[in-house]
């Protein structure tokens, strides 16, 4: 008796919580396929309709908002790995002054509210005229992720043991032949998982975008706060920009979840 | 070894620590569009955002309430949907796929999809009340709930974060102590009570030190619901900030307000520090 209750008080909640979790994203689907005419209704009416997507696209700058993002994530993922692998192996092989002030260094900075270096920022690339350019807005984006990924890299690092690379070394190997050939394969996994997470966090960055970029390199999530604006009552255009801008976040979720949930330990 | 940590450390002075440099510079000058002196002013700019009523009486205020609903609310559900999900049951696959989504999705669509649903004519909350014979409440020309919105919308967004966390913790824990107090009889909520959340407690600490530190200067979703309206009322510190800076053009007041409240965060960072490492060690 009390058991079949608690399975059932079980099925209900996790029922319900899935829902809760899922309805937000399913609703906006629904929304999207509705025609102008029945957005408004959406729970009524059987009407439905592929063409809000090309007619979101069709857009000024929304094509060109999509190639953007996907560009500057990737380029933005690519570099900033590359620069904190190496860092990461540093705060994990390496005790001493040198590592714990790198350390305290980036636990600092992680602290830092983006807006307090974003709105000089500003100034900086404007001075330098790179705003509104690919490189104002990789360069910054790399930057966003030095702290927090040179954490995690330290803790792909620890979970390996230092073992295979004194044998390497006595094997005769040097100290970036073992780093290339021994620690960097063995943490390869942990880094594709924080590469996935990576390109997802650019591609749904939205402050570093706003301030940085102007018409000559919108982003598209930027693109898209202004499109509730500028077009309040298009609820089904918003609705089909906002599920093609979910594409990746779906792939992910459906193909990769055993690295994504690797890559979020901290 | 220094080699290793130079390309990130050149990218880290150039594009954070420079900025902020050139930051703390502009907030003890006059430095706006309109002004090309920059004239060397003190700690004019500084006295001048603190004596603000909307910074003292709206800004922090909305900006603590923020952290602190959204980071208890979001651990709250995170906790009991990890508990729920830390065992074998039919759809277990579907679940978890489900709670993945949302850490997944920009901000700024989450924010896009809550005002569609709140809307306060079409939007899918309203019907729903409207069909159970309720009145329609126009959810977001009122400060407290847009800002219940706002919160709703973060809990929504992290809840799988912490959910993801936990859940990897709970299956790293010892069995023993728990089949032991089992043994001994201990019920249910005793056994949660006494034995894991005390074994829980490093990888809470862990989260909640994290979210409070990133809650703290939420953007995205506040400037897509809100922008800080109606009428100021919803402003939080990054909104309030960015607002000096872009849209009243005094980039002295926006660097100053950002230093601030970077400094608040500092404060509250060094003590969480404290606390992170305090409940590591005696749960040691």
């Amino acid at each position: 008796m009390t058991a079949g209750w608690k399975r059932a008080f079980f099925t209900l909640t996790i029922t319900g919580a899935t829902l809760l979790l899922v309805f937000p994203v399913a609703w906006m689907v629904l929304t999207a396929l509705r025609p102008a005419s029945g957005v408004f209704y959406v729970h009524r009416g059987t009407e439905f309709t592929l063409a809000n997507f090309a007619e979101a696209l069709a857009k000024p700058e929304m094509k060109a908002a999509f190639f953007n993002s996907a560009f500057i994530a990737t380029f933005a993922t690519i570099f900033s790995l590359a620069v904190t692998i190496t860092s990461g192996y540093m705060l994990s092989r390496f005790q001493g002054r040198a590592s714990s002030l790198w350390f305290g260094l980036i636990y600092l900075f992680r602290c830092i509210p983006y807006i307090s270096w974003v709105i000089p920022l500003y100034l900086l690339t404007q001075w330098l005229g790179i705003l509104d350019t690919y490189l104002g807005l990789l360069l910054p984006h790399i930057a966003i992720h030095i702290c927090f990924f040179s954490w995690i890299m330290k803790g792909f690092f620890d979970g390996i043991s230092p073992e295979a690379e004194y044998a390497a070394y006595i094997d005769g190997c040097s100290r970036w032949g073992a780093f290339f050939r021994i620690a960097l394969p063995m943490a390869t996994p942990g880094i594709v998982a924080l590469g996935i997470l990576s390109w997802l966090y650019t591609w749904n960055e939205f402050l570093f975008a706003l301030i940085l970029t102007g018409s000559r390199t919108s982003m598209l999530t930027v693109r898209m706060a202004q499109f509730v604006h500028e077009t309040g009552i298009e609820w089904h255009l918003m609705s089909a920009t906002a599920v093609m801008a979910i594409g990746p976040a779906l792939i992910v979720t459906l193909f990769a979840q055993e690295y994504v949930v690797k890559g979020l330990k901290v | 070894m220094l080699a290793l940590i130079l390309p990130a450390f050149a990218i880290l002075i150039a594009f954070q620590i420079v900025p902020i440099l050139i930051g703390a510079n502009a907030s003890f000058r006059r430095w706006s569009l309109f002004n090309p002196e920059k004239a060397f002013v003190g700690l004019e700019n500084y006295a001048r955002i603190l004596g603000d009523p909307i910074f003292y009486g709206t800004v922090l205020p909305n900006t603590f309430l923020f952290m602190f609903a959204s980071v208890t609310a979001g651990l709250l559900s995170g906790l009991g949907l990890a508990l729920l999900l830390n065992r074998r049951f039919r759809g277990e696959r579907i679940a978890r796929t489900a709670v993945l989504l949302p850490l997944m999705v920009p901000p700024v669509v989450a924010a896009i999809m809550v005002t569609w649903m709140f809307n306060d004519q079409f939007g899918v909350v309203n019907a729903v009340l409207t069909a159970l014979g309720l009145e329609p409440i126009p959810w977001l020309i009122s400060r407290w709930t847009s800002l219940g919105i706002v919160i709703l919308t973060d809990v929504w967004l992290w809840t799988p974060w912490f959910t993801i966390l936990i859940l990897a913790a709970l299956q790293t824990l010892p069995a023993e102590p728990h089949e032991a107090a089992r043994i001994d009889g201990a019920g249910a909520w005793p056994l949660f009570r006494n034995i894991t959340l005390p074994l829980l407690r490093p990888v809470l600490m862990v989260c909640i030190t994290i979210r409070l530190i990133d809650a703290f200067r939420v953007f995205d979703i506040v400037w897509t619901i809100t922008k800080g309206g109606p009428a100021r009322s919803t402003e939080v510190f990054s909104i309030y900030a960015y607002k000096q800076a872009f849209v009243y053009l005094n980039f002295d007041l926006g660097s100053a307000a950002s230093l601030i409240g970077a400094g608040i965060i500092m404060v509250v960072g060094a003590v969480l520090y404290k606390a992170l490492s305090y409940a590591v060690e005696v749960s040691r």
